[in-house]
């Protein structure tokens, strides 16, 4: 990258609120005062400068928590949107029982209660021997980084879904697909057939489909009692909560089940799916969540396993096993025993935080296993949960304890949304 | 910018060992985990969830404990207080009993709560007349708690699907049983008004 006029080092550093690197160069009207190496966005003066890339659950609360834990660290929080959209949830705005507003949030807790520097960017590599992320314009670098990019969808392994487009939505990452899945659950004929099709493990939010077949299902029973739901599910069986979840359906006569149905092929003109076995499923809305992986900046970044698809960590740093320094929470990470979740990835935010703060402050990271807690709403009004309980046993983290709650009912939708307010505030607020 | 400047170079002087946030309060680390429910340093802001900041250390690992042996069934409750139990009870009790108590941003009827002031004459003999609890009688401080919470307790209690079968309790449940649920309501209010 060409050397940068101060013109455009500025107009290309205005998404940084004031990142340290930058005073120096102000401050003299002319060229920065040091040597800086070209393209370098904002050199690193304080050799205390903590990158996060990603401000989902994971990285989100992960950058809170550096800062929380330890104000002397820098931290440069990279996010291409300007919005947090809560995925757990958002199962809901397809039934239309809450709005997309009302899981939307934004960074200025981060920015102005805690001084994280959001920067909306993306990174676009990682180069853990120099220690730098690169952007469109230049890099930056860290002393430690922590890589929270969420999921990726593997669209090519499915025949016909790429030329499909917007026709045929996810709807797994919370945002506009969401929005326009439940538009098109809307426009649906009456007697119209809508079909879930669920990736095989692992991929986001174990339940998370179980509890969109419940939303869809409750939807149809409510408004378009003539209409039917059929859920292909690659897997074997319901792969979380299978019982509550099979309990929940008998409300639902409208809902069929097909477990061991991976679908294959999207044929969008003719409204069709087909499984691995040849079976054609006609649909007039599809609903298909791609099979999944690692997002791309961390396959690119070779943090992934010989299986090309999501990144192991050390289980107490949550530093992966490939990189030094570069720590990895959230859906991307494999090997401990949690599911890819909202609130595990909230807890590997706090956890990795705490050891790279102690780990910048020369002193060994304390040993903490995360949490987990799944509410599904199974209609409008009923939630059942999954809860996991953890220590950590020889420097890996093990179970303790796996309870579900007993049944589905409002008290534990109480509950549920008390959960959501109480854990966007701690990402966020 | 120049003010920026000089907060820049004098934050460049900050020893690169100084940590002068909560990374060196005790307790802080094993407790982080509640806050997904429990709020900032034990500061509620939901309902359906006690406030667990300036709550007694004794009355704290009273609950874990109860919830943890499935004396006090909660699916919920009943993993995370092993966990507790396994990170060390005294320093997560020790950490909340120390946290500042906020008020709850849940909004109150405020006819509930005069109604709830008459009715609370006969919590009083037990919780005090300020709602304080009384750990001499193994009462805990109602004073404050989010009104969802109260509620869902008091509930639980009237069901009997709070520790059931503990002798100690026996008396309150027989009076919650004789209380109707908008009554209820009404105390939880009350309660949930005081310490404000």
């Amino acid at each position: 990258m060409a050397r940068m006029t101060r013109r455009e080092f500025l107009k290309a550093s205005s998404a940084v609120v004031a990142l340290s690197g930058l005073a120096g160069c102000a401050s003299t009207g002319g060229a920065p005062t040091t040597t800086s190496t070209p393209g370098d966005l904002a050199p690193n003066r304080s050799g205390r400068r903590v990158i996060v890339i990603g401000g989902g659950w994971g990285g989100a609360t992960a950058a809170k928590y550096v800062r929380m834990q330890d104000p002397a660290i820098e931290v440069v929080l990279l996010e291409p949107n300007d919005k947090f959209i809560s995925c757990p949830f958002s199962n809901l705005v397809v039934s239309g029982v809450r709005s997309i507003e009302s899981l939307t949030f934004g960074y200025d807790g981060l920015r102005k209660q805690h001084g994280v520097k959001i920067m909306r960017e993306s990174a676009t590599a990682i180069e853990p021997d120099a220690h730098r992320v690169r952007l469109a314009r230049g890099f930056l670098t860290y002393d430690r980084l922590i890589v929270a990019p969420g999921i990726d969808f593997q669209t090519e392994q499915i025949e016909g879904l790429a030329a499909a487009g917007d026709r045929v939505l996810h709807a797994w990452k919370a945002g506009p697909q969401t929005v326009a899945l439940a538009q098109q659950l809307k426009e649906m004929p009456d007697d119209g057939v809508f079909v879930l099709s669920v990736p095989p493990a692992a991929y986001r939010c174990p339940p998370g489909p179980y509890e969109r077949a419940c939303q869809v299902a409750w939807y149809l029973k409510t408004r378009k009692p003539r209409a039917k739901l059929i859920v292909l599910d690659a897997n074997q069986n319901v792969i979380s909560k299978p019982a509550l979840f099979r309990a929940a359906w008998q409300a639902y006569p409208n809902l069929e089940y097909r477990a061991s149905n991976k679908v294959v092929k999207v044929d969008a003109a003719a409204r069709e799916l087909t499984t691995e076995f040849g079976d054609k499923v006609r649909y007039d809305v599809a609903n298909v969540i791609p099979p999944q992986r690692a997002a791309a900046i961390a396959v690119q970044a070779d943090l992934v396993g010989v299986d090309k698809r999501w990144c192991e960590v050390n289980h107490v740093t949550y530093e992966s096993v490939k990189a030094k320094d570069v720590h990895v929470v959230g859906d991307s990470t494999i090997g401990i025993p949690v599911p890819k979740s909202g609130t595990v990835a909230n807890s590997m935010g706090k956890i990795a935080a705490t050891a790279v703060v102690n780990l910048l402050n020369g002193r060994p990271a304390p040993e903490m296993p995360p949490i987990n807690t799944c509410y599904s709403w199974v209609s409008d009004t009923e939630v059942m949960a999954v809860i996991n309980a953890y220590r950590i046993d020889s420097g890996k983290v093990v179970q303790i304890e796996q309870k579900l709650t007993p049944g589905q009912s409002a008290l534990y939708a109480h509950h549920a949304e008390a959960w959501a307010t109480s854990i966007w505030a701690d990402i966020l607020a | 910018m120049q003010a920026f400047v000089l907060v820049a170079a004098l934050a460049a002087l900050v020893p690169a060992t100084a940590a002068a946030g909560p990374v060196d309060t005790p307790g802080f680390t094993k407790a982080f985990s509640c806050s997904a429910c429990h709020g900032s340093a034990g500061a509620a802001r939901a309902d359906a969830v006690p406030i667990l900041a300036g709550m007694p250390a004794w009355y704290l690992k009273k609950a874990i404990d109860d919830y943890a042996s499935g004396r006090r069934p909660s699916p919920e409750m009943e993993p995370f207080s092993k966990m507790v139990t396994t990170l060390g009870v005294d320093d997560v009790a020790a950490y909340f009993a120390t946290q500042k108590r906020e008020a709850s941003p849940i909004k109150l009827d405020r006819a509930a709560i005069a109604s709830g002031r008459t009715a609370a004459t006969q919590c009083a003999g037990c919780h005090g007349q300020d709602g304080r609890g009384d750990q001499a009688k193994g009462t805990p401080p109602l004073a404050g708690q989010p009104a969802g919470y109260l509620l869902n307790q008091m509930k639980l209690f009237k069901a009997d699907k709070r520790s059931p079968g503990d002798a100690n309790l026996t008396a309150l449940k027989a009076l919650m049983k004789g209380v109707d649920d908008p009554t209820l309501a009404n105390l939880a209010a009350y309660y949930a008004s005081l310490g404000r």
